[in-house]
């Protein structure tokens, strides 16, 4: 997978819709099983045994997913991958080729671009911005 | 000896007040909100500083501002505070 | 009402310290460490002072606290704007 992949876009989507690793293994699962409908139980108990989250962030997380337009939940509160536009989807299968081919890099970038608030705040002291 | 420590003052009031740009004027460009709460601490302290100047230089004896100067850098540090607790919601 | 705001400042500027100190262990920006060393410098300034009645003694060594807090962050900000090199991001 080329660097160029890691479109502005890309990290757009990254920005908005995962905030950490555990979200992206959260879509990710919802992405690769597309027609079947999850309780949150069933997403904690397939994660990957080294992800670590708990339940009400990962009920945040969903949240933050349904927000972009990526799940929807039914009413019995069972969420399904549903891509709100093709672009959107577009960005999941780039995170899941990322997932796969560019694991460290993915995860770099997923906490640089958390620490990007952050980080302004520092920048905020510069007296040139560039 | 007095000079000195007015110059002393003087470098808090010109520090706060320096931040309170730097941070107000990103702000004003990226339009982030942790830089707006950054901005109003630095108001608060910057409010807290010159009061302080004025309670020991200006008036040393006729008012105490005590009250006034805790109450402005109080004010500003619980803006900075909320704005460091939510700042990991988009 | 002084010795409530008097506390309440204090513990103030230390929460903002350990909420700066995540954040320079987070992007290893050094302002971020300026930043933690000063707050708590204004914590011990604003804490002391008040615990040793001290309130308008600008000679007192507890003054010297704030002197070196703000000292610190003003070579932050000449740091960054001077001597600071490219940050890569993602770099821990």
């Amino acid at each position: 997978m080329e660097d160029s992949a890691f479109s502005q876009e890309f990290f757009g989507f990254l920005r908005n819709a995962i905030p950490s690793v555990a979200a992206a293994e959260l879509l990710l699962l919802l992405f690769r099983q597309s027609a079947r409908s999850w309780t949150l139980h069933d997403l904690l108990r397939e994660m990957p045994g080294d992800a670590s989250i708990s339940e009400p962030d990962a009920a945040s997380c969903m949240e933050t997913l349904r927000s972009c337009g990526l799940i929807e939940f039914d009413e019995q509160k069972r969420a399904r991958y549903c891509a709100a536009s093709d672009a959107l989807d577009g960005q999941v299968r780039t995170l899941a080729q990322a997932y796969e081919e560019r694991p460290v890099t993915l995860i770099r970038m997923i906490y640089a671009l958390r620490d990007t608030r952050i980080q302004s705040f520092a920048d905020a002291f510069k007296f040139r911005k560039r | 000896m007095e000079t000195f420590n007015l110059i002393l003052y003087l470098m808090a009031v010109l520090t706060c007040i320096a931040c309170t740009v730097l941070l107000g004027r990103s702000y004003m460009h990226a339009g982030v909100r942790l830089l707006l709460w950054g901005t109003l601490c630095f108001v608060g302290l910057s409010i807290s500083n010159v009061l302080l100047f004025f309670d020991l230089i200006v008036f040393p004896t006729d008012v105490d501002l005590r009250l006034w100067r805790l109450a402005a850098a109080l004010a500003g540090l619980l803006f900075l505070l909320y704005g460091f607790i939510w700042e990991d919601r988009p | 009402m002084i010795e409530f705001l008097s506390g309440a400042v204090t513990l103030a500027y230390l929460i903002a310290a350990v909420f700066f100190l995540r954040f320079w262990r987070n992007t290893s920006d050094r302002l971020f460490l300026a930043f933690t060393i000063a707050f708590v410098l204004f914590a011990m300034n604003q804490g002391l002072a008040h615990v040793l009645a001290i309130y308008n003694e600008p000679t007192s060594f507890i003054y010297a606290l704030r002197v070196i807090g703000f000292v610190l962050i003003l070579a932050a900000i000449i740091d960054k704007n001077f001597f600071a090199g490219r940050r890569q991001p993602g770099k821990r």
